[in-house]
Order: C-alpha cells, then sequence, then structure tokens
C-alpha cells in the first residue's frame, strides 16, 4: 500500500522562470526563499515519486476534444515543449515516469467511474517545467503528471475537483506498492491570461483563499470558493486552483502559506503553500 | 461567467492555432503564407482579418479562445522575454486601454506598498 508523504501547491507562472528579474525585488527574494523551502521539504519527505495536478493550456488536446483528465504515463517526461522553451527560458529537461502508478491511475480510475484519458509522450507547458525546474532541479524524482481542464467550458466545480480529489486519495492508498508519494499542485492564483484584464491580480480573493487553506476546513472552502468567485477573481486562470482543491483531499488541517506576492510583472496572483499534514 | 466562456469552441481559427503552435512547418508558414493557412484550417475571411491585423479585441469578441491569443501575438512578435512591454503586450494595452490603466494604477499603490515596508 503507497503511503502520502508530502502535499504541496504552488503558482506555476511563466514569469517565475522567463522574465522572474522584473518583478520588484522583494517579490523576487519571496519567491526564491519560499521555493528553496518546499523543494527542501519535499527532498526530506524522501519520496518515491511526485503526482503532479496541473492543467493543460490547450497544449496537448485540441479544442473540440478537451479531456477533463490526463494522466502521462510514459517511462520518461521530456519538456519544455518546443513551443514553450523559449518562452519560459529553460533548457531541456528529463524526469523519468512511473508508468507502473500511472497506468494505475488510468485503469482503476476507471473502476470508479473517473474517465481519465493518457499520453505516452505529453507535451509540457508551464504547468510542469516551472514547478520542476524549482523542486525537482536535477530531475531525480520520478513524476506522474496528471493535468486537468480548468479553462475550457465547460470548466468544472470545485466540488468535482475535491470529489476527484478523494476518489484519486483512496486510489493512491490502495495502490498495490510500497511507494512513497508526494502531491503537487500547480496553478493559480488570480490571473486571467489573454483575456481584457490581462495585467491583474485580485489580491483581495487570493488572500481570501489563501486564510481558507489556513483553517484547514474544507467545507468552509468549497462553499465560499465558488466557480463563479474564482472566475470574477480572473476569468480562465483562476480556475487553475481547481489543482489546489484536488490537492486538498489529500490533506488535514490548516496549510502553511509560505509566501504571496501580487506579482503583476508575473501577471498573477503567486504563492506557495505547503500542508504539514496529510491524509493517510 | 467570466470572459472566458465568450468562447466558441467550433471556430477554425481555435482549431489552427492548436496545429501551429505543435509544428515548426506551419510556424514557418504562418510567417510567409498566413493567408493561404488560413484558408487550409478553413478560417473566414473575418478570422483571418482579425489574425492578420493583430486585433486583440476583435479576435476576443469572435469568441478565440482568450488563451490562444496571447500566443498569436507570440507568433507575430517572438516569446521570449514577455514581459509586460513585450509587443505582444502592448498589443493588450491598446486593446483594453481601461483595463491596462487601472493595473497600472493598482501596479503604482503596490509599488508605494512596497517601498513603505522597505521605509
Amino acid at each position: 500500500m503507497a503511503e502520502i508523504v508530502a502535499a504541496m501547491a504552488m503558482t506555476h507562472s511563466p514569469g517565475l522562470t522567463g522574465w522572474f528579474d522584473r518583478a520588484p525585488e522583494d517579490q523576487r527574494q519571496q519567491a526564491r526563499r519560499a521555493l528553496d523551502e518546499m523543494r527542501e521539504r519535499l527532498r526530506a519527505a524522501r519520496p518515491d515519486v511526485v503526482v503532479l495536478f496541473s492543467n493543460d493550456h490547450l497544449l496537448n488536446w485540441p479544442i473540440n476534444n478537451t479531456p477533463e483528465y490526463t494522466v502521462g504515463i510514459g517511462p520518461e517526461h521530456v519538456g519544455p515543449a518546443d513551443w514553450y522553451d523559449e518562452w519560459l527560458a529553460l533548457a531541456k529537461y528529463r524526469i523519468p515516469g512511473h508508468p507502473a502508478l500511472a497506468r494505475y491511475l488510468v485503469n482503476e480510475g476507471a473502476r470508479r467511474r473517473l474517465a481519465f484519458a493518457y499520453l505516452r509522450d505529453m507535451q509540457f507547458d508551464d504547468g510542469v517545467s516551472v514547478p520542476m525546474h524549482y523542486l525537482n532541479p536535477d530531475g531525480d524524482i520520478p513524476l506522474v503528471p496528471v493535468t486537468m481542464n480548468c479553462t475550457v467550458p465547460p470548466i468544472p466545480t470545485p466540488e468535482r475537483a475535491y470529489q476527484v480529489g478523494t476518489t484519486l486519495r483512496e486510489m493512491v492508498r490502495a495502490y498495490p506498492g510500497p511507494e512513497r508519494v508526494a502531491v503537487l499542485a500547480t496553478g493559480g492564483l488570480s490571473h486571467e491570461p489573454g483575456g481584457p484584464r490581462y495585467f491583474w491580480v485580485d489580491e483581495e480573493f487570493d488572500h481570501g483563499f489563501l486564510d481558507l487553506l489556513k483553517q484547514g476546513d474544507h467545507a468552509a472552502l468549497l462553499r465560499e470558493c465558488t466557480l463563479e468567485r474564482m472566475e470574477a477573481a480572473g476569468s480562465g486562470g483562476t480556475a487553475e486552483l481547481l489543482a489546489w482543491i484536488l490537492t486538498l483531499a489529500f490533506t488535514t488541517g490548516p496549510a502553511e502559506v509560505l509566501a504571496y506576492m501580487p506579482a503583476i510583472a508575473w501577471r498573477s496572483g503567486t504563492g506557495m503553500v505547503v500542508w504539514p499534514s496529510v491524509k493517510n | 461567467m467570466g470572459n472566458v466562456e465568450r468562447c466558441d469552441k467550433t471556430l477554425p481559427v481555435n482549431e489552427m492555432i492548436f496545429y501551429v503552435r505543435r509544428d515548426a512547418a506551419l510556424r514557418e508558414r504562418w510567417n510567409c503564407d498566413l493567408e493561404g493557412l488560413a484558408r487550409d484550417f478553413g478560417l473566414s475571411r473575418e478570422e483571418y482579418e482579425a489574425l492578420r491585423d493583430r486585433d486583440v479585441r476583435r479576435l476576443n469578441e469572435m469568441g478565440v479562445h482568450q488563451y490562444y491569443i496571447p500566443q498569436i501575438l507570440r507568433l507575430f512578435y517572438g516569446a521570449s522575454a514577455n514581459t509586460n512591454s513585450h509587443p505582444a503586450l502592448e498589443a493588450y494595452k491598446r486593446a483594453y486601454p481601461d483595463e491596462a490603466a487601472a493595473s497600472e494604477r493598482l501596479q503604482e499603490r503596490l509599488q508605494e506598498r512596497l517601498a513603505r515596508g522597505r521605509g
């Protein structure tokens, strides 16, 4: 039986690698400190594999066919995708996959009424590349990427993400192997990529969301953080927090907020969070 | 719901951008034969002209997915150093001057707060 050993969440703004130096020094320092802390805590948890939840930015699937969830099942993950490396200012990286766990998630998901698409050769944009650059820089922690649709209507609800997270947690726990599993959510906070409010950050929403995480009351968060509220805080981007809400189902108790920056230079409310207590 | 709900999932340009981003040969053709490329993907004249004119507001209003619009601009202007003063982002400021001005004011307030924090 696998064990959940860490749960974390972070923003994946392309500016964190592509134009990091454009943010004020205070924000750069906060981001560096928080990312160093996350990397150390991830190492300290000694995971055999990271299961990463992020959204596909219309890279892997065309708009006429966008699955709700997709699992990368390949033996190795290579990124960033060609179109993204210049934008992210990142060299190509290679990270081993964990095909046994990934394929188990697809098949066991189907048995539990969850339709997970899969890709043997998944392409990677900022959603995976930015967090792996900071948290898994040597690419030595195997990765199972799980992408979600958070941007093509109909956008799934927070309740749905939490429900899928609950089932995924049960599935990981039931995995017939001794793996130590870290879960990592990437995306958010408030932002509206490509919309009229492209340069806007909704600080009030972000603080409210992070306060709800700090309270650790999942029902209260689901009551207050509706899809409508996320859309109002930044359409088509803030709902990437669905990955955080899914990951919430692997945790218990309050989250620890390592940093929050209303980083207009990175065009995103930017935050890093760890949950000291995971649910096994 | 928000701006993303304006998206017309059946608009041919929304299909085209997916393939252009993933294919170096199509990206090359974007630069030298955009009109022919648009015709091959079944774009309407209106879609092609909005692309050709790099018209952010018109692309958004006709239902291009909002995430694709900056990518369209990056195909024209390049993708590196995509800061808020990159030509692709300047096109947004011209398309949405009120929203850009509001963000500018917010940025100034945040910078004042940071400066006070340091002082």
